[in-house]
């Protein structure tokens, strides 16, 4: 009986908060892949990046997608969802969300109070013009989320925004590099399978998930609103 | 009177210290008070834009005179109307401010919307990250006004009913003006041509 009135108002509290303000997403790293733009593989390798660099320097960055808007504008529903995470230090106001709406076409970088010195509107509006946009205009929205993401951490660690061009080059002789070391691999596995499946899951498994665990979510920062926009 | 009227009276004070909290009007007012800091804070960052916008502009050949002469003009005028804390509660200070604030945002998205004629303008990386700026801080704008309006809706509540309607006699606390208008002013107006 206790349980069910305890239910009860639970739930009418939150349909009233829910009412009041747009849902959110839950915080379940420094990727949030609400829209499944990203591979896990992605995924997994961004989250770990951007939980390093905020070991290193407290700043939090996180990527999040969206699936819908729920009818705000991007700026309008991202400076409150980075005060509902609160992401960032509180009272350093360190963090910045990169967020992508793919159903909107919408992209818009966020930057907390404590950052919009080094992650100015301008920086931001050239790495979504420069960066991002021309990947997602061509399809690549995972290569959109990844380099733009990168270049959200060079800037913040003090480098200017570089716009690469044309790097195909790179990229062909890194996916030449990973065909021929998938099939050394894919042979040693054949010859040894019990020593492959260790090494899968270790570096699969065993690695991110004792990470995932020790991140305590976000820090209680704020935002009011600085960075920039962009849609394709 | 009697004693017994005395514990009454004692009990009421206590229960409305309790409810009221006699630090609450003046919190919220602080919160009032930082929230408004923040408003200003973000039209001085748009008017501090201005004149490297203006400067940026103005070396395009026939860029429209009138154009660049009423948002020089707006800005001027801006700059004169602030309000103090003590004035919030001035619902004609307010008005001033709005209305001085709006002419700059008409005349600048006027500026803007013109821009668009100049292609050679519009390439221009000057120009490009000035317009990113501009931008962002009519965002924060945003933001902050919709931050103050909250904050002046908790303290004008607390301050106009029971019990923090007593504390508010006391303290001589008025009502804060809020913002009248709309979101929907602060979206650049359609310029036909």
């Amino acid at each position: 009986m206790m349980r069910r009135l305890a239910l009860g108002v639970f739930l009418l509290f939150f349909c009233a908060t829910a009412h009041a303000a747009p849902h959110f997403p839950v915080l379940t790293g420094h990727v949030v892949d609400d829209a499944n733009v990203l591979s896990r593989d992605a995924a997994q390798e961004l989250d770990q990046k951007l939980m390093e660099y905020e070991r290193g320097t407290s700043n939090q960055v996180i990527v999040v997608t969206l699936s819908s808007l729920q009818g705000l504008t991007i700026e309008d529903y991202g400076y409150q969802l980075g005060r509902y995470w609160g992401i960032g230090q509180k009272g350093k106001n360190n963090g910045t969300l990169f967020i992508v709406a793919p159903n909107e076409r919408k992209v818009r970088i966020e930057v907390g109070y404590g950052l919009e010195g080094v992650l100015t509107d301008a920086t931001s509006s050239q790495i979504i013009q420069g960066i991002v946009l021309p990947n997602f205009k061509s399809g690549d929205m995972e290569r959109g989320v990844v380099d733009g993401a990168q270049a959200i951490l060079e800037v913040l660690g003090g480098h200017g925004v570089v716009v690469s061009s044309s790097d195909n080059h790179a990229s062909t002789v890194q996916s030449v590099l990973g065909l021929i070391m998938l099939i050394l691999f894919l042979s040693f596995a054949a010859r040894h399978p019990f020593i492959a499946m260790m090494l899968l899951s270790d570096s699969r498994f065993g690695g991110s998930s004792s990470g995932g665990s020790s991140w305590g979510g976000g820090g209680g920062g704020s935002f009011g609103g600085g960075g920039a926009s962009g849609s394709w | 009177m009697s004693a017994r009227t005395w514990i009454i009276l004692a009990i009421v004070a206590v229960v409305i210290f309790a409810i009221g909290g006699i630090n609450t009007i003046p919190r919220l007012e602080e919160g009032v008070n930082a929230s408004w800091a923040q408003v200003q804070n973000e039209y001085q960052r748009r008017s501090d834009l201005i004149p490297n916008l203006v400067e940026t502009v103005k070396g395009y050949a026939n860029f429209e005179k009138q154009t660049l002469t009423d948002v020089i003009n707006a800005r001027a005028s801006a700059t004169k109307v602030t309000i103090t804390p003590e004035n919030l509660s001035d619902p004609e200070a307010m008005k001033k401010f709005e209305a001085a604030q709006g002419q700059l945002s008409s005349a600048l998205s006027h500026l803007m919307a013109v821009s668009e004629r100049y292609p050679d303008l519009k390439a221009n990386q000057n120009f490009i990250a000035l317009q990113s700026q501009l931008e962002g801080t009519e965002n924060r704008i945003a933001v902050a006004r919709r931050d103050y309006i909250a904050a002046v809706q908790d303290y004008n509540v607390r301050v106009r009913t029971f019990p923090g309607v007593l504390w508010a006699h006391i303290y001589g606390a008025q009502p804060k003006q809020s913002f009248t208008a709309t979101e929907g002013a602060a979206t650049p107006p359609a310029v036909k041509f």
